[in-house]
């Protein structure tokens, strides 16, 4: 069984997760519809934005991340006088280091889905009168929805392996930012830890397995939806 | 009475530009060519899917294109049903959501397409719960017609909707879309290379090549020409002739062909009207005088319209009331004098008559 503070660790690996992946979805059904089918000028910065944080060590986007929205930078230093807000070092900080290392994951699923859809059904529905929103609402969406899903879960997969950009952005509260990775972490570097390490360890290697599977299993059968 | 005027240029790559330019006010029109001659692009274009280079479309006095003034009605605001090749029903909507896809009310002094009676005039109730994948090509088909019919168009305008199935399903379509033309009185464009759908469908066509049109006239007119045989790459002549009136007399029927009637023997118990049948002109023999004593049952007299060579042989084209071709030899046309302009007697073995339909 694990500990209170195993537990914890957990509850907050996934809350963090959850939120990341949630907060993320539009942003990232808008990045891939338009990556997938909007010709226009800087599409190219718009896909190498996305895809910086992929090839970036993780702590590296966490400095940056840190820079900009610490107490003393240029975001961090406007919210906290104007609003009172400091992000660095909360359970928010936690989410968007998740965020800006899984998004690009999740663009990717997406973006992939909606190449998968037939443009010449979305020109039918144009000709049966429907303008772009509902096209896109009605025809586009629905027929991407499995790799819509599947990218969720792979942000979200990722998010609960957060480390790098985590520490660094929301650092290692315990109860507040230390999610699953962070708390193996911690774990190893005091005596006796070892063995909450590896009960962690199996938690993560499970939440991971079912989370690639579900994607995987979407991967699939949403090549056999669109093609009938 | 619907009235559409196309004129446009579009180069859809460095080896092909459409230089098109027609007008038509029949109820049914046809588009007709071989592959590669643009008729696909005419339709992109009319329904909006294509921006032309240069050019207009107008349809009813609605502007629908006109590049000159920077005008282009999106395809949702055109009023025109499409119903492409391979169908292109949404596969995550039943047949009845497909159906209903369309939210657009009926135009003014238009009958409006209910949901009901187009499904009940396209045999296609019993479909209406299941997902286009457990449907055959026909079934597809149908539903495709159904649903650009319910979006309540002033024009339809179908893709070679009949490619993709087989020859006898083909005709049992066409069933269908002569239907929806009569109890909706929809115009319809339609884009065909066969000459037999052309035929059965159109009172004009539209004759196109290599993004030009290069001949316009009724059925008889472009398809008895020299210039639909040249396009016809599909070796010889076919000969159909179209009965708008048929007379049944037991397992057989006569055709009205002008003054004269042709003997057709029948397949089926049911004898449609029009009567479409198709022959090979290498069952018509050629004669100068009509003969006594011979078997075939059909003996047509007509004057020799043209003479063509082709790489399939030579043939000539006998106006009989309609164009029929027949296969003949250099030696015969030597031999019996055949000339433009001369009378000749096509005889034509009952047998060889193949209905459709």
């Amino acid at each position: 069984m694990l500990t209170a503070e195993e537990l914890t660790a957990v509850r907050l690996s996934l809350s963090v997760a959850l939120t990341a992946s949630l907060v993320a979805l539009p942003a990232g059904i808008a990045c891939g519809y338009l990556l997938a089918r909007w010709r226009f000028a800087g599409k190219w910065i718009l896909e190498a934005l996305v895809n910086v944080p992929l090839v970036l060590p993780p702590v590296a986007t966490g400095y940056l991340l840190l820079v900009l929205l610490g107490a003393r930078g240029p975001i961090g230093s406007l919210l906290w006088d104007h609003f009172g807000i400091r992000l660095a070092f909360s359970r928010e900080a936690a989410v968007i280091a998740a965020v800006a290392v899984s998004f690009p994951l999740m663009v990717r699923a997406i973006r992939l889905a909606f190449q998968a859809v037939d443009p010449r059904l979305e020109m039918a529905a144009r000709g049966l009168g429907a303008g772009r929103t509902r096209t896109f609402l009605t025809v586009s969406l629905p027929l991407a929805r499995r790799g819509i899903i599947a990218g969720w879960l792979l942000c979200f997969a990722r998010s609960l392996g957060e480390f790098g950009a985590t520490i660094l952005l929301a650092g290692n509260i315990a109860g507040e930012t230390r999610t699953i990775p962070l708390a193996i972490y911690s774990m190893t570097q005091r005596p006796g830890g070892l063995e909450g390490s590896w009960r962690l360890v199996v938690v993560a290697i499970l939440l991971a397995c079912i989370a690639m599977v579900a994607s995987g299993y979407l991967e699939r059968s949403r090549a056999d939806d669109v093609a009938s | 009475m619907s009235h559409l005027e196309f004129a446009c240029q579009h180069s859809r790559s460095a080896e092909f530009r459409l230089d098109a330019r027609f007008e038509t006010h029949h109820g049914v029109t046809a588009l007709f060519g071989p592959s590669g001659a643009g008729k696909t692009t005419v339709l992109a274009i009319i329904a909006g899917l294509l921006k032309p280079d240069a050019g207009s479309v107008v349809h009813d006095g609605r502007v629908l294109v006109r590049t000159t003034e920077r005008r282009f009605l999106p395809p949702e605001k055109r009023r025109i049903g499409m119903v492409f090749q391979d169908h292109l029903l949404f596969p995550h909507l039943t047949v009845r959501k497909n159906l209903s896809y369309s939210r657009r009310a009926a135009a003014s002094g238009r009958k409006l397409a209910a949901l009901g009676e187009v499904a009940a005039a396209l045999d296609i109730e019993k479909l209406l719960e299941q997902f286009p994948r457990q449907l055959s090509g026909g079934e597809r088909q149908r539903v495709a017609l159904g649903r650009a019919l319910l979006s309540q168009p002033d024009l339809l305008l179908l893709d070679e909707p009949l490619s993709s199935l087989d020859a006898r399903l083909r005709y049992r379509i066409l069933d269908y879309v002569e239907r929806v033309v009569r109890l909706w009185d929809v115009p319809v464009v339609f884009v065909s290379h066969s000459q037999a759908e052309v035929r059965r469908l159109a009172q004009w066509v539209v004759m196109l090549d290599r993004g030009r049109v290069v001949q316009v006239g009724t059925p008889e007119e472009v398809l008895g020409s020299s210039d639909a045989l040249a396009l016809q790459n599909s070796a010889a002549p076919i000969n159909l002739l179209r009965f708008e009136k048929v007379r049944r007399a037991g397992d057989h029927c006569f055709g009205q062909l002008g003054s004269q009637e042709v003997f057709v023997p029948l397949q089926g118990p049911t004898v449609r009207e029009p009567l479409i049948v198709q022959f090979s002109p290498r069952d018509v023999i050629l004669g100068r005088h009509g003969l006594t004593g011979v078997s075939a049952r059909n003996q047509l007299s007509g004057t020799i319209r043209q003479i063509v060579r082709t790489d399939y042989g030579v043939f000539a084209a006998v106006d009989v009331g309609q164009i029929v071709w027949a296969a003949v030899t250099e030696d015969a046309i030597r031999e019996l004098d055949l000339q433009i302009g001369g009378e000749a007697i096509c005889l034509v073995k009952a047998h060889s008559l193949e209905v459709l339909g």
